[in-house]
């Protein structure tokens, strides 16, 4: 009996040392949580972040959440963040939206992270709360707006790309002379009429480089300013002169791709991002594919209009603020920029110096490149710039797009609703 | 001629509703077998080689096996709150039909109020982490009961009305305490509403996207209708895999409402000649 005591005190006292040390390995690793916006290839590039991210860190683990993006994805993060609910660290739009999540309240100040150093002027400043620090960091590749062409059909019909808007009218229509498509649109999904009209921003910016400045201010008018309503009048032209699919009312954004790909079409206006889209869609045709920049009327200022990417953000909420941003810090580095690469992430150029993208990436993405070299052109798109963008631009670029409305029209109803839009804002002189 | 004029109301109906319900289902479970580049067509059209497995196995294994954490989840989450809307509702229209009381008013009110004034989520969460039942699965169970309280207690109460005053004063002269009125004699009679009651709920429960994307944060708590949006984003859906996904989490309430089809039936047919 007494030898049972013993031994009874004997394993107790080891049950407790055990536990005892699993607490202290419990106490060294940190769980970390990550919310990012659902869709395979994002989730793919967050795991490939965050399995590299946690080799070099055994002592953190990151568990990936998911979202809905658009709207609803809009709410839930106002909501997670007002709740106190959020993750550690999350994933949202830059830019306007970022500055609608009132970022000096709820987000963590990265300013003086040493990163921060690495990162490009042009995207801190769509990551820059009112207050003037920084509370983000890049996650993902700049993307460009403008044209993907089949260039199997540019090498059968002997086309060049083209530097000027008339020379691009004119490969339009040495296509539709061949019998081909020259133009898709997809304005089922109504987002993607409003390319050839954002687009365009570079060539309004090269032609009047304060029209951002003066349109926020309320003194420059798309309906009244030449070069802004270039882009409205291009939308028209490719309709008038009967470039577009047949369908182009009611087809996707899915169908737009497709399109270009297989060669059903020989332009399509889009965002680069939709090359990551191609390559898991239709592998195979991805050689055939290209990019360039939306031409304005003068080849000299030939340029890229370019959206920022997503950034990465750390609520103030966070228990593990240490942990959150040294994976942040991890994906502003150039580790991080491979790791998305290899996970099929390399749709565009990285915002963090000193980041390469491999050589073996698809033509509409090498496409891009000379435009962020040296001698290349490239700026913001509006969006970026101002923080004024009317709700009601992607009904209207459908109404001009499918010749229901004239493009003048066009752009003084979107003024009216930009109007609208700034008042709502509160911003002065409107 | 005569068998025309005489069946060709049924006849349309039998169309339409297999337009209506049986085409779309086709359309998924043909979407299921195909591969992603013919499912990015998203027409309907038949699939070219058989990828139903791979879809299968791919669905079911992504984000580490979520969709098999989605089903436990939901399981527990719909038999939970089905289960307690039941017996509250059924409750509550009891007391609500047979006592008339001063302040039935108020929760009358109270009822259409929670039928008619939409909920708020910010409050909620508020309320739910004062409770500490935040992102917990039996926080959303109270949810979901919450919310669909309303609705269940109209039906009671509606039928409750159609049972005669004298069982329940035939049990209490019989030596029947209140609790025994309504678990012995009433809740037995209530069995058609109730299998009403279960159907209406449980699709609604099982079927529900927003309250746990918003009270349910977490991997660990996915249910199913969440994890469709593994495969759908804004901008690159993979169809095949989304309706393989859909196709998954349709076919087992459809097996058990095949299963209980008869039970319902006779529960409601028995309960019609009884009441």
């Amino acid at each position: 009996m007494k030898f049972n005591l013993k031994s009874m005190a004997m394993g107790g006292v080891g049950v407790m040392a055990v536990l005892l040390a699993s607490g202290a390995a419990h106490a060294q690793s940190v769980n970390l949580t990550y919310l990012i916006p659902s869709g395979a290839d994002g989730v793919a590039v967050a795991e490939e972040l965050v399995k590299s991210f946690e080799a070099a860190n055994p002592d953190i683990n990151i568990d990936i959440e998911t979202r809905p993006g658009g709207s609803e994805g809009d709410n839930l993060v106002k909501t997670r963040l007002a709740t106190g609910a959020m993750t550690d660290i999350f994933r949202y739009n830059s830019g306007s939206l970022f500055q609608a999540i009132n970022p000096q309240q709820f987000l963590v100040d990265l300013t003086n992270e040493p990163w921060q150093a690495d990162v490009q002027a042009s995207f801190k400043q769509v990551v820059t709360a009112p207050d003037g620090t920084v509370r983000g960091a890049p996650m993902g590749a700049a993307m460009g707006g403008g044209i993907y062409y089949n260039k199997a059909i540019y090498q059968e019909l002997g086309l060049s790309v083209p530097k000027t808007w008339a020379e691009f009218m004119d490969n339009n229509e040495k296509i539709k002379a061949a019998g081909k498509v020259a133009v898709a649109q997809t304005y089922g999904d109504t987002w993607t009429s409003q390319l050839f009209v954002l687009g365009d921003y570079y060539n309004v910016s090269a032609a009047e480089p304060d029209f951002a400045a003066n349109y926020t201010a309320g003194t420059a008018k798309f309906a009244t300013d030449k070069a802004a309503l270039r882009g409205f009048e291009k939308l028209q032209e490719v309709h008038d002169a009967g470039f577009l699919n047949e369908d182009f009312g009611a087809a996707k954004f899915d169908d737009g791709l497709r399109m270009v790909a297989n060669g059903e079409a020989a332009h399509y206006p889009m965002l680069t991002f939709a090359t990551t889209a191609i390559v898991a869609s239709y592998p195979e045709m991805i050689n055939n594919v290209g990019f360039f920049a939306q031409p304005g009327d003068d080849a000299a200022s030939n340029g890229l209009t370019v959206w920022m990417p997503d950034g990465l953000y750390i609520p103030q909420t966070t228990s593990n603020l240490d942990a959150a941003k040294k994976f942040v810090a991890f994906v502003a580095s150039v580790e991080g920029c491979e790791a998305q690469s290899r996970a099929g992430g390399a749709s565009g150029p990285y915002l963090i110096n000193g980041c390469t993208l491999p050589a073996d990436v698809p033509p509409a993405v090498s496409d891009m490149l000379p435009y962020f070299a040296e001698g290349g052109q490239n700026g913001p798109a509006l969006e970026f710039l101002s923080p004024i963008k009317g709700p009601a631009l992607e009904q209207i670029t459908v109404e001009v797009g499918s010749g229901i409305r004239p493009a003048a029209d066009g752009a003084a109803l979107y003024d009216e609703d930009v109007r609208k839009q700034a008042q709502q804002l509160g911003l002065a002189g409107w | 001629m005569k068998l025309l004029r005489r069946y060709w109301l049924t006849a349309l109906a039998i169309l339409v509703s297999g337009v209506v319900f049986l085409i779309p289902f086709a359309f998924i479970i043909m979407m299921a077998f195909k591969d992603r580049k013919q499912a990015a067509l998203l027409d309907f059209s038949w699939p070219q080689g058989l990828h139903l497995w791979d879809n299968v196995v791919e669905v079911v294994t992504t984000r580490n096996w979520m969709l098999l954490t989605a089903f436990i989840n939901s399981s527990i989450l719909t038999v939970a709150s089905v289960t307690l809307l039941v017996v509250f509702a059924a409750m509550v229209g009891f007391v609500l039909q047979r006592r008339k009381a001063k302040w039935n008013g108020l929760v009358e009110f109270l009822i259409l109020a929670g039928l008619m004034i939409p909920p708020a989520i910010v409050p909620t969460i508020w309320l739910l982490q004062g409770l500490g039942l935040f992102g917990k699965l039996h926080g959303l169970v109270l949810v979901e009961i919450a919310y669909g309280l309303p609705f269940s207690i109209l039906l009671y109460r509606a039928f409750i009305a159609t049972i005669p005053r004298d069982l329940d004063e035939a049990a209490i002269i019989d030596g029947a305490r209140p609790f025994d009125v309504f678990f012995r004699v009433i809740l037995p009679l209530l069995w058609p509403v109730t299998v009403t009651n279960i159907v209406v709920q449980s699709v609604a429960v099982f079927n529900d996207f927003t309250n746990p994307l918003y009270y349910l944060p977490g991997n660990q708590n996915a249910t199913v209708q969440l994890t469709l949006y593994n495969f759908q984003s804004q901008f690159n859906s993979s169809y095949n895999l989304l309706f393989t996904n859909i196709a998954l989490i349709t076919i087992p309430p459809l097996i058990v409402f095949l299963f209980f089809n008869r039970q319902i039936v006779a529960g409601m047919t028995a309960g019609a000649v009884k009441g």
